[in-house]
């Protein structure tokens, strides 16, 4: 290969698309790595504080695209202040200094403020798509920056963001002689946004492919929407609630019969369930449901709804559905490759789904490879039927909502029921674990989990001997996260080289201690032990033998970073 | 939070029937009895708290189980609203001059406003259906629709039905 010019290996490179095969690339040898680096456009940083955006940018000189994340896993269940960082403003800064042609930003937990989406309006004039998931420090100010200033604006995709409200004017921001919006999804908004605006928005975007609206866009609004946009693939509905005039109901359902390319649907914020029946006509041709935002639907309306859905390769659901419902997906939805049953009553309440709807999931549904499953209850029978039937999982999360719970049949732990399920699913590259679970299922992961990149654990475990188990076993093991469990400093430390072959470790309220940290951090100059103190229950001088709340270490070729908080000590 | 040690004592929402406790699920119990509310885990939040939300509710773990701040919210709004959307219409019985008012929308379908209505006016409502054992003692649902028409119900789906509806009345089965 050596002896092609460099443009024919740039051009068979084109060909190389996914980040790790990229990097498998340019391992190969120097020249490779130099061609791969020189052309690679689109680069992924999965945590923000491993790498300098210098040394990013001085690597990857065509960076045109790239996806940052920022606080660690656990944020999402506010384990982490807001404030501990991820802050991307350093980012763009040097993006913007050194005239890089950004075209493409996605963020995932990360802290952008309304100075730095300014700063991204005005510093990159191809920038086409912004996506922020799960991100928080701006508002709606920010957004009315990229609106006026980006304008050949595709892709504006706000997931799950904590945004601060301003009222809407951000949108009629977007100038007339902007027509090029592919994908616009602000769910997530809580205000309001100016209706004409956005229906002139629809009106002049033919490309317009993927509309995700937030609860303020009523039922009119959004049946004249539909209208204007029947080549629509992807649709999140915001506010649904039944509205007794039969007219804009009719037009409605007139709208949704033009709209024959829907395959994604989501939102129902706001929904009186009776309505529904207007979807019916989409339901056969979608592949992606998303009803998760709607506790207002009862099991029944689900039902309903989900016996038209043939095609269904992905399904977000709450658990009012009930075992019983998960049944009807089991025979209704034979493509069925992703599912989702969340908690409807989130208090440690009552899961209205148990072990028997997961069962009857994996023998209806062949295809499924990735699930996450709150329930009520389970059982170890259950997981091992599970394996069997569906030994093709490639995620497998479980949640049963009272965490030490154990098998509900024989009171014993369900260490041979996850057993079973590493043991079976050969490709299993995330699993997440709950009910009473003791060292010896770490000791059966450690064995069998051989492609595990991903594993989270609370509540779980007797002895160090767990987390031993674990570190020896799963080589290919990134991230791996652990609350509430009784692992201290002999785990901590029996392989510290481990860590630099990691992305990252969490460790909350288990047992380790500051001298043990303070030992790790001095043997490993490349990790970046951090201890997260925001109760204040440790003093500067705390003894060595106190135990830490919570620590988080990562790999890093950049140091320790600049912008840690007070409450924030790396060691 | 704190971190008990082995605790003997059990409680609530550990099964009755497992003999020891593991450090673990006193880790879980330690967490709840921390935040230092009387509440037992045992307890549905929804029925019990609808007066005053603020009690349990900013005292309940942020934490446990592991859902997104997002999903949390909506749930939350979706136990402080009970029923967002109401639609209140008069029912009449034949030869009772003082009419009631019912929420439709907190009926699910035919069956449910029948068992409602059955029980508010004490009598039982024809279905089609039903065996008619002494229909003289038997009353029939109707409705009066948006063009002023009366109707009897139960013939189009229930989601016609609703956007149609301005009242109802309970007549005799007889008088039709």
């Amino acid at each position: 290969m050596n002896y092609f010019p460099d443009e024919v290996l740039e051009h068979i490179f084109d060909f190389v698309t996914s980040q790790r095969d990229r990097n498998s690339v340019s391992q190969v040898c120097k020249p490779w790595y130099k061609i791969e680096s020189s052309c690679r456009q689109k680069v992924f940083v999965g945590n923000c504080y491993a790498i300098s955006p210098e040394r990013v940018i001085e690597r990857f000189p065509g960076l045109k695209s790239i996806f940052l994340k920022g606080k660690p896993h656990f944020a999402d269940f506010n384990l982490v202040p807001h404030d501990w960082g991820g802050f991307v403003y350093p980012w763009i800064e040097a993006f913007a200094r050194n005239n890089v042609g950004l075209e493409e930003l996605k963020l995932k937990r990360m802290i952008i403020s309304d100075e730095c989406l300014e700063l991204i309006s005005r510093s990159f004039p191809n920038f086409k798509s912004l996506v922020l998931v799960s991100c928080e420090g701006f508002t709606t100010d920010g957004l009315a920056a990229i609106a006026s200033n980006c304008r050949f604006l595709r892709e504006l995709d706000l997931q799950e963001n904590d945004v601060e409200d301003h009222r809407g004017h951000w949108l009629s921001c977007i100038p007339d002689t902007c027509t090029s919006l592919v994908s616009l999804n602000f769910a997530c908004l809580k205000g309001d946004v100016n209706l004409a605006a956005l229906e002139r928005l629809v009106a002049r975007s033919p490309n317009l492919r993927s509309l995700r609206l937030n609860h303020a866009v009523p039922l009119d609004i959004l049946q004249k929407i539909l209208m204007r946009a029947p080549h629509l693939v992807d649709l999140g509905v915001g506010s649904y609630v039944h509205d007794p005039d039969s007219e804009t109901y009719n037009k409605l359902v007139t709208a949704i019969r033009r709209c024959k390319s829907v395959k994604s649907l989501s939102g129902f914020l706001d929904v009186a369930p009776h309505c529904l029946s207007a979807f019916h006509l989409i339901c056969p041709r979608l592949t992606s449901l998303n009803l998760s935002y709607a506790p207002g639907i009862h099991g029944t309306e689900l039902v309903k709804l989900i016996r038209h859905c043939r095609k269904l390769q992905r399904l977000w659901i709450l658990d009012c559905i009930g075992d019983e419902g998960l049944e009807v997906v089991a025979s209704t939805c034979k493509d069925l490759q992703e599912i989702r049953v969340f908690p409807s009553d989130p208090f440690v309440g009552n899961a209205a789904v148990t072990e028997v709807g997961l069962v009857a999931l994996s023998r209806g549904c062949p295809k499924l490879q990735s699930i996450l499953y709150f329930c009520q209850q389970m059982t170890n029978a259950a997981l091992i039927t599970v394996a069997k039937n569906c030994p093709n999982f490639t995620r497998f999360r479980l949640c049963i909502l009272d965490p030490t719970k154990p098998d509900a049949v024989t009171n014993q732990p369900l260490d041979e029921g996850f057993g079973a399920i590493v043991h079976s699913c050969k490709g299993l590259r995330r699993l997440s674990m709950s009910g009473q679970l003791t060292d010896q299922v770490f000791l059966y992961i450690g064995m069998y989990a051989e492609q595990l990149e991903m594993l989270s654990i609370a509540f779980a475990g007797d002895t160090d001997k767990g987390m031993q188990y674990l570190l020896n076993g799963c080589k290919k093991l990134r991230k791996l996260e652990i609350r509430d469990c009784p692992f201290g400093n002999a785990a901590l430390l029996m392989d510290v080289g481990k860590y630099e072959t990691m992305r990252s470790l969490w460790m909350s309220s288990c047992e380790i201690t500051l001298g043990g940290c303070k030992s790790l951090a001095k043997k490993m100059p490349r990790l970046n032990v951090e201890i997260i103190n925001d109760n204040d229950q440790m003093e500067v001088s705390a003894d060595d033998r106190q135990k830490v709340e919570k620590m988080y270490l990562y790999r890093t070729l950049a140091g320790q970073r600049k912008d840690a908080p007070e409450f924030v000590w790396t060691l | 939070m704190g971190r008990g040690g082995t605790s003997s004592s059990s409680s609530s929402f550990e099964s009755s029937n497992y003999p020891s406790v593991s450090s673990n699920s006193s880790n879980f119990s330690q967490l709840k009895r921390d935040l230092s509310t009387d509440l037992r885990l045992g307890l549905s939040i929804s029925t019990s708290q609808q007066d005053n939300p603020s009690t349990p509710s900013d005292q309940q773990l942020l934490d446990w189980p592991p859902i997104k701040p997002f999903l949390r919210e909506a749930l939350a709004s979706e136990e402080n609203e009970c029923n967002s959307a109401t639609f209140f219409v008069k029912v009449y019985m034949e030869g009772i001059p003082i009419g009631r008012k019912l929420n439709l929308l907190a009926h699910e379908g035919y069956q449910d406003l029948v068992q409602t209505l059955d029980q508010m006016f004490n009598t039982s409502i024809l279905w089609p259906e039903m065996d008619v054992e002494n229909s003289e003692q038997c009353h029939v649902l109707t409705y009066e629709d948006k063009e002023g028409d009366w109707l009897i119900v139960g013939d189009v789906p229930w989601e016609m039905f609703l956007p149609s509806v301005r009242r109802l009345k309970i007549t005799r089965a007889d008088s039709l």
